[in-house]
């Protein structure tokens, strides 16, 4: 019974984690119809300038204000010059140029750092443990836990309270109709792709005292990613949350009960799902 | 346009001028051929074998190289699929016309690889791959292996874990080959060793780049073993060390053997995160032997790499002095000849003695494990104490590896 407790508590945990790296990639889906393969590569980026931070300054809570941000100006950048001159063209220039995206940012990163692998550990504030149900368990884990619902949270009140939130599902409902009521639609797609790679370099400083920092990092979590989101709906961040929970808590229970199959656990989720509810549990399209 | 036309015969012309200059000047050099995982999350063991291979390759033409010509190596990335992995082998042997190689990370790869080499008909010497199945049932003339197995690592494992109180042994290792095989090796060894040992049915298998390894530690855990023996390797060792530190894992007094435990880039990333007093064992320990061809190579790679240097790297550098000592033996190049100077070729390296045996073209070297400890003179976890297993000693006959080569 403990055994199960402990692991719906890992599921939780782990599940919050991919909400905060898979939020990003179905709001940018859900406003801007991308599907942004280098995702992941955000996410890498994350951590490793988080590495750069904390071992030049030794602040962890610095890396968390800066790094995100320096990723979001690169996803800003990348929007901008690569992303906006396919947005008429056919889906698929956009799908074959993130991917190319993700491969040049994995191969700059190893050039940068090298292919070795890094580890830094979690603040000093968070570092320790607390016995939970007789062992100890990581509070820095815990913390993540806890900011997995009050991201959602501030997502929520931003998209449905803010004028910004109700511009951005505007021009998400109908780009035409958003324009001709005077939004700055090109503006709300640059703004939303910063805020989607921001949430990808935040969820991979945050998963940095967590995770061996090496090369292709990020292409491990794409497709538990993609998994998440497709499972919730692509564009639904509810769905991204409740989605995340399910994969977190199928993959800790499977590992209990069914540990044959648990490689293949999360696809049969996800080939249950698509069967039962095709367009995602939130989805809306 | 008639300008352009004739500009563009003029660079054709010099391209294939150069071409052909080169191709000339390539018949005095020996070109070999190396496939190793230079992508993805096991990037870095390509890049020490690189390394180690540069190194080497350095230092014999410096000296003249081999039989007066000038060593060459060619890289290519197997990306950790078979599939890769032979088409890159065809291409080094069909374009580049390598006349060795030398190679192979992943021991799925290998495993794939090796009947090719056999229709190749070109030597293969393989310095990571540790899957016996290469040197064992699908053993051919062109396949050798320079490199510590699973069965010799793991066999030395058990005897330490014969000489521990631990008696109800569990494993966590990479689900695949690899981590399978060694945990049933380690099973056959350690009973064959303490007939008291138990083995639990709680084990756990980890699928490759898992991301949390939270429920399995739990698992583990829960399941109060005596002893755990650990398989798991590269990042996902890193991964898992720093998760499990976190849950207590380590301070439940279980004894802990990681097989791969010394391996200088988990220690590297680790650093003092990586638990001390833990067995650990490795395929080559850079303080584990005071030879004067040791402390050159660790001093020579660790001048120009700035790290102590990993198996991989003494692998690979060992690889191409076994190539060049077989040769200088044959005295030709000849890839018949050079296969019969590997086969029983004895020569030191910077690992120790190795001595290819010929029966089944695994090298028979000293295999090393050690208890992690702190020492200020060194930025990683050391080994301390070491205790150096004679190849003989954890070597299994011919007989039992199921290689039929002769």
């Amino acid at each position: 019974m403990e055994t199960l407790l402990i692991n719906i508590l890992n599921g939780f945990c782990y599940g919050m984690l991919l909400f905060i790296i898979s939020v990003g990639l179905t709001i940018i889906f859900g406003v801007m119809g991308v599907l942004n393969f280098a995702h992941g590569s955000f996410y890498m980026l994350g951590a490793y300038l988080c590495l750069l931070i904390v071992s030049h300054t030794k602040s962890f809570w610095l890396a968390a204000l800066t790094a995100p941000l320096l990723v979001a100006l690169l996803g800003a950048l990348m929007e901008a010059l690569l992303l906006r001159p396919l947005y008429g063209r056919d889906v698929s220039f956009q799908l074959l140029l993130t991917f190319g995206v993700l491969l040049v940012i994995d191969d700059a990163v190893k050039l940068i750092w090298g292919a070795g692998y890094h580890s830094i550990e979690p603040p000093q504030a968070l570092a320790g443990s607390v016995n939970i149900l007789g062992n100890p368990y990581p509070v820095y884990s815990l913390f993540i836990a806890a900011i997995g619902p009050c991201l959602a949270l501030l997502l929520w009140f931003f998209f449905h309270k803010t004028v910004y939130g109700k511009m951005i599902r505007a021009a998400a409902m109908d780009r035409e109709m958003a324009s001709a009521v005077g939004i700055n639609v090109p503006l709300i797609f640059s703004a939303v792709f910063f805020l989607g790679t921001y949430l990808a370099g935040l969820a991979g400083v945050l998963a940095a005292p967590l995770r061996a920092i090496g090369p292709a990092m990020g292409d491990n979590i794409i497709i538990a990613a993609f998994i998440v989101v497709v499972v919730g709906g692509l564009g639904s961040f509810p769905g991204a949350f409740t989605g995340a929970v399910i994969l977190g808590l199928v993959e800790s229970l499977g590992i209990q009960f069914v540990p044959q199959i648990q490689m293949a656990m999360p696809y049969i989720l996800l080939a249950f799902i698509l069967l039962v509810k095709p367009k995602g549990l939130f989805g809306r399209e | 346009m008639k300008r352009f036309v004739s500009f563009l015969l003029l660079v054709v012309l010099s391209l294939s001028f150069t071409g052909y200059q080169t191709a000339k000047a390539k018949e005095d050099t020996i070109k070999i051929g190396s496939v190793y995982i230079f992508s993805g999350f096991a990037a870095t063991y390509g890049q020490f074998a690189k390394q180690g291979l540069l190194l080497a390759a350095d230092e014999i033409n410096k000296s003249g190289g081999i039989l007066g010509k000038k060593v060459e190596i060619y890289f290519e990335d197997s990306h950790a699929k078979p599939a890769i992995a032979l088409r890159a082998i065809r291409k080094l042997v069909y374009e580049k016309g390598v006349n060795f190689l030398i190679g192979i990370d992943s021991s799925s790869v290998a495993k794939g690889v090796v009947p090719y080499i056999k229709e190749l008909k070109i030597p293969l010497i393989i310095t990571h791959a540790a899957t016996p199945d290469v040197t064992g049932k699908q053993c051919n003339k062109y396949t050798f292996r320079i490199s510590v197995n699973i069965n010799q690592n793991v066999m030395a494992g058990a005897k330490i874990a014969a000489n521990t109180k631990a008696v109800r042994w569990t494993t966590i290792g990479p689900d695949y080959a690899f981590g399978h095989q060694s945990w049933e090796y380690f099973q056959k060894y350690l009973k064959e060793l303490n007939p008291k040992a138990k083995f639990m049915k709680t084990v756990a298998f980890p699928k490759i780049a898992t991301e949390d390894y939270s429920p399995y530690i739990t698992a583990i855990m829960a399941a109060n073993p005596d002893g755990v023996f650990i398989s798991l390797w590269s990042g996902d060792l890193v991964n898992f060390i720093k998760q499990a530190n976190k849950m207590g894992f380590f301070k439940k007094g279980y004894t802990i053997l990681m097989s791969l435990g010394a391996a200088t880039e988990v220690l590297y990333a680790l650093k003092d995160q990586m638990p001390l007093g833990i067995w650990a064992g490795t395929r080559y320990w850079f303080l584990a032997n005071d030879s004067p061809v040791n402390k050159h190579f660790v001093k020579a790679y660790k001048e120009r790499y700035g790290v102590y240097p990993s198996y991989n790297a003494q692998n690979a550098y060992a690889a191409l002095y076994a190539l060049k000592y077989a040769i200088e033996k044959a005295g030709t190049t000849d890839k018949e000849a050079v296969i019969k100077a590997l086969e029983g070729l004895t020569f030191e390296a910077p690992a120790g003695k190795i001595y290819i045996r010929p029966e089944d073209h695994q090298a028979i070297l000293n295999v090393t494990w050690g208890k992690t400890a702190y020492d200020p003179n060194y930025p990683i976890r050391i080994l301390k104490p070491m205790v150096i297993f004679k190849g003989e000693e954890v070597t299994p006959p011919v007989e039992e590896t199921g290689c039929k080569m002769k």
